[in-house]
């Protein structure tokens, strides 16, 4: 028989368990009470660095009419210090347009320091089915306020994973995360090299390009390699970013960043597999990148022209909505004026996730970014999920 | 309005197992998460081709098919399904003895096992070990005879039944070591899981940490093979099925109330009708913010002055996602505790006095359990340790990122000089939570996972003796890891499903009233 004691004798350890619960509400009954004070110092930062979201005054449009874009210089509404971030992250900007509640992920091309200015700039591109931005682009004026998130995403660089040497393949509007950490790394806020190779069709419709010449003069850390697709010129390469030129300019061991457009993302793509180097050395930020459901070979293509109704429940309400085949379903959700949450648009970040209670979709593999399990018990990110058939959804509520 | 019996807040471990277990009785709960996923600590994430498990290092008291733990049973009992994969081997720990000597030593699940290992590293510790699991034994099977009791035992069951565990379960880990005249160097090795509990051996209760190893020794230790992700989805879908409702992304704000019983939630979706609330929230929160001041019980003003605001040691994680087989990379164990000293109480004032002084760490890599979490040729390393305010509070925004990488190239030179193991070279993803993400997601105080410490008069014991008087609300039930089997994924189950029945209880008595 084990018989173990600690104290001298065995009953008075006997007691003084027993004792246990009289002597902690004897603890308790003789302390002076406090004024419960449910706020922390710690979560007072994490909710200043990630607030719900942020209020931004447009302060200031820049008109880059060359390269058909403005650049929205953002304010907070009392001045005072926006959430900092790394440089290479996006606003989700939310969007009332209409009837419609829409988010739009814009990288943010200002350096990080400027938020502690109470300040975040992107840049707005026009482009063909370019809904939100040809709204942002026509009605957006100085002084307006909108709602946006606070910045997300983990396009930036990691000293941990990344070469000390970055090359950064830019095409379009893509430049404006590079932008923004060329500006991080002139200012202190980053250190690491980073070769910029940016393609742009002509030379006047290069973006920013007086800030990057001015970067590049101040920090011999940036490079700037200026490739135009509609225009020979001396001083520029000239064509599409090939695997030819990023071996030319870039340094013997590197990183790769790409930020583009979709039809440069696939032929970045192509010609970043020629040079050789291991998958975890390639980055690209897919932020928004649109779908059009119809060039995926797997799609069922006799669905394109139909509509169906989606049956959406966000807490207690119940919504039924009319959604289009080659739509994905969270522009149904939105055209409907639902707001639901969203963020990346590119099946990634997870953030629209909805429990499908009924129904047929299709989601292009590429884009899968949903865990194992939601997988298996049908939850879908509806950025990238398209109806193929009428379903009963469940959102989650938006703040 | 919508009317519900029970409104759950919150579906972490507790929140979802009391969900589950309302439903189940037939109440009609509702279950709210800020969040857009469930699970608190018990989530995943993603990063590239991979799903990141972020929390469970091993789940306690599961045990397998044959010899099931508490949880299993319970998790059985709910008709909740997982698809469990078998943690190898307690844990390596490479620190020092307390006479300065290295110490590298792997121990193994099971009693047996465990105990001739034991004998290897400390010859003629055996007798003393045999006595301890012995000990251990009694003390589980008298905590889950307490747990079943819900705050009322009978003292003549366990006097008759479990007299070790009353003569040692007032003192501490150490006091109870100490007394058996266990040979230092076991003490030295058996302190290992203190970090699990976040109290040191010389504060924590025997008793607490008695029946959480013997547990992990006994059952051995699992993790779904999903990450734990699929074991709070797995939850849901159970209460989905039993007609459980669910909001994602939906915030308690307050409390309602008719006189001084509970009638109410207020959400950021309106408000909800309910008869009981259970708020998988710490107490201080939910007396702190949630909770009409006239109706805040002088009992818990009076605990929260005498925590004096200790939530225990805060939680710092990074994630790093390989190219490589681990293999490759030397690594041969699961879970490695990485510490400068096993004298648990230095090593928490060290964490406590920020990252200079820190010198603790667990390094895990998943794949050693489960070779299929994550691409094949590709493996997982997690290195996790304890916080400190004096760090946490103050860093501005601007360093931020310079602290966290601060933390995590100590963490990680820890690795490479104690374990030989080098990532570098095959880093494909990385991500690091400190405290701020830990608050940022969880809204837990301070970025600290542990409730409140389980310490002296707030140890496990005495909570689950005062269970009765500690729900002085009428129709409010905290739960979660303040409440009285503490922290961690298992004791936080458990607490859901033990104030469950009891707000189960209430609900059956309010409507015979009625």
């Amino acid at each position: 028989m084990l018989n173990i004691k600690v104290g001298l004798i065995g009953a008075f350890d006997m007691l003084k368990f027993k004792n246990m619960a009289k002597d902690r509400n004897k603890t308790i009954d003789a302390a002076k009470e406090k004024e419960i004070v449910g706020e922390f110092k710690i979560n007072q930062n994490a909710k200043a660095l990630h607030p719900d979201f942020v209020e931004l005054k447009v302060a200031k449009i820049i008109d880059r009419s060359a390269a058909g874009a403005k650049t929205f210089v953002f304010e907070s509404l009392n001045g005072k210090a926006l959430p900092y971030f790394r440089a290479g992250q996006y606003l989700s900007l939310k969007l009332k347009i209409g009837d419609s509640f829409v988010t739009r992920p814009y990288s943010i091309s200002s350096a990080p320091s400027e938020a502690l200015k109470g300040r975040y700039e992107v840049t707005v591109k026009a482009n063909p089915d370019g809904f939100a931005a040809d709204w942002m682009l026509n009605n957006l004026k100085e002084g307006d306020v909108i709602e946006s998130s606070s910045p997300l995403g983990n396009f930036y660089f990691d000293k941990y994973r990344d070469k000390e040497n970055v090359v950064a393949l830019a095409g379009g509007s893509g430049i404006t995360p590079f932008l923004s950490m060329a500006d991080a790394i002139k200012d202190g806020a980053e250190n690491f090299n980073l070769t910029i190779i940016f393609g742009s069709r002509s030379e006047d419709a290069i973006l920013f390009k007086e800030e990057l010449e001015e970067i590049t003069k101040a920090t011999n850390k940036v490079k700037v390699v200026h490739v135009l697709s509609n225009e020979e010129k001396e001083g520029y390469e000239h064509g599409f970013i090939t695997a030819d030129i990023i071996k030319k300019y870039a340094p013997s061991e590197y990183s790769i960043f790409i930020c583009g457009p979709e039809a440069m993302y696939r032929f970045a793509h192509d010609e970043v597999l020629k040079l050789n180097i291991p998958e975890r050395l390639v980055r690209r930020e897919l932020l928004g990148v649109t779908h059009d459901v119809s060039k995926y070979g797997d799609y069922p293509k006799d669905s394109l022209d139909k509509t169906f109704k989606i049956t959406v429940k966000q807490g207690p309400k119940e919504t039924v909505i009319d959604a289009k085949a080659s739509e994905s379903v969270l522009v149904a959700i939105e055209r409907a004026g639902i707001k639901a949450p969203s963020r990346c648009r590119s099946g990634e970040c997870g953030w629209c996730r909805s429990r499908l209670i009924s129904g047929e979709y299709y989601a292009p593999k590429e884009n899968e970014g949903r865990r194992w399990a939601d997988i298996k018990y049908n939850y879908i990110h509806p950025c990238s999920t398209f109806p193929l058939s009428d379903m009963v959804l469940e959102v989650p509520g938006e703040y | 309005m919508a009317k519900y019996d029970a409104v759950v807040v919150g579906s972490g471990n507790s929140g979802l197992i009391a969900a589950i277990r309302l439903q189940l009785a037939g109440k009609k709960t509702l279950l709210i998460e800020q969040h857009n996923l469930p699970g608190g600590c018990a989530t995943s994430f993603r990063r590239g081709r991979f799903e990141i498990e972020p929390s469970l290092h091993e789940l306690c008291d599961v045990g397998s098919e044959s010899n099931p733990g508490e949880i299993r049973e319970l998790f059985d009992e709910l008709g909740v399904k997982v698809n469990w994969v078998e943690c190898p081997d307690c844990f390596r720990v490479i620190s020092k003895y307390s006479d300065g000597t290295p110490m590298d030593v792997t121990m193994p699940h099971g009693e047996k096992e465990f105990t001739d290992k034991m004998e290897y590293y400390v010859p003629g510790s055996r007798k003393k070990m045999e006595e301890l699991f012995e000990l251990y034994n009694e003390i589980k099977e008298g905590t889950s005879y307490t747990s079943k009791c819900a705050g009322h035992a009978d003292s003549n069951v366990m006097k008759a039944n479990y007299p070790n565990m009353l003569r040692t379960g007032a003192y501490t880990v150490n006091q109870v070591f100490k007394a058996m005249k266990m040979p230092q160097k076991c003490q030295d090795i058996l302190s290992t899981y203190w970090g699990y509990l976040g109290v040191d051996m010389n504060h924590l209760s025997f008793i607490h940490y008695a029946s959480m190893m013997q547990r992990y020794v006994n059952k051995g230790a699992y993790i779904p093979a999903h990450t734990s992700h699929e074991l709070a989805t797995a939850m849901v879908e159970r209460f989905r099925e039993l007609g459980g409702e669910i909001w994602f992304n939906c915030r308690a704000e307050k409390f309602l109330f008719n006189g001084d019983k509970l009638c109410g939630v207020e959400t950021s979706m309106g408000k909800v009708e309910c008869d009981m609330a259970l708020p998988n929230i710490h107490p201080d929160i939910v007396y702190g913010k949630m909770v009409p001041k006239e109706l805040v019980p002088v009992r818990e003003k009076k605990k929260y002055a005498l925590r004096k605001g200790n939530y225990s040691a805060r939680m710092f994680t990074a994630y790093f996602c390989l190219d490589c087989d681990y293999k490759e990379l030397g690594i041969e164990n699961y879970s490695y505790f990485l510490a400068g000293s096993s004298d648990s109480e230095k090593e928490y004032k060290q964490i406590m006095g920020g990252v200079e002084t820190n010198e603790y760490c667990i390094a895990l890599c998943i794949n050693v359990a489960n070779p299929d979490a994550s691409p094949k040729g590709t493996s997982i390393v997690s290195f996790t340790t304890l916080g400190s305010p004096v760090d946490w509070d103050n860093v501005s925004e601007k360093d931020y990122v310079a602290l966290k990488e601060k933390t995590v190239d100590k963490m990680l030179k820890m690795f490479k000089d104690k374990a030989g193991v080098d990532l570098s070279g095959h880093i494909e993803e990385v991500s690091i939570a400190s405290p701020w993400t830990f608050a940022r997601y969880l809204n837990v105080p301070e970025g600290a996972v542990y409730g409140s410490e389980v310490v002296g008069w707030d140890n496990m014991m005495p909570r689950m003796m005062t269970l009765a008087l500690d729900f002085p609300v009428k129709g409010l039930r905290p739960i979660g890891a303040a409440g009285p089997r503490g922290d961690g994924y298992s004791g936080c189950m458990i607490t859901g499903n033990i104030v469950a029945k009891l707000a189960i209880k209430d609900l059956n008595e309010w409507a015979k009233e009625a």
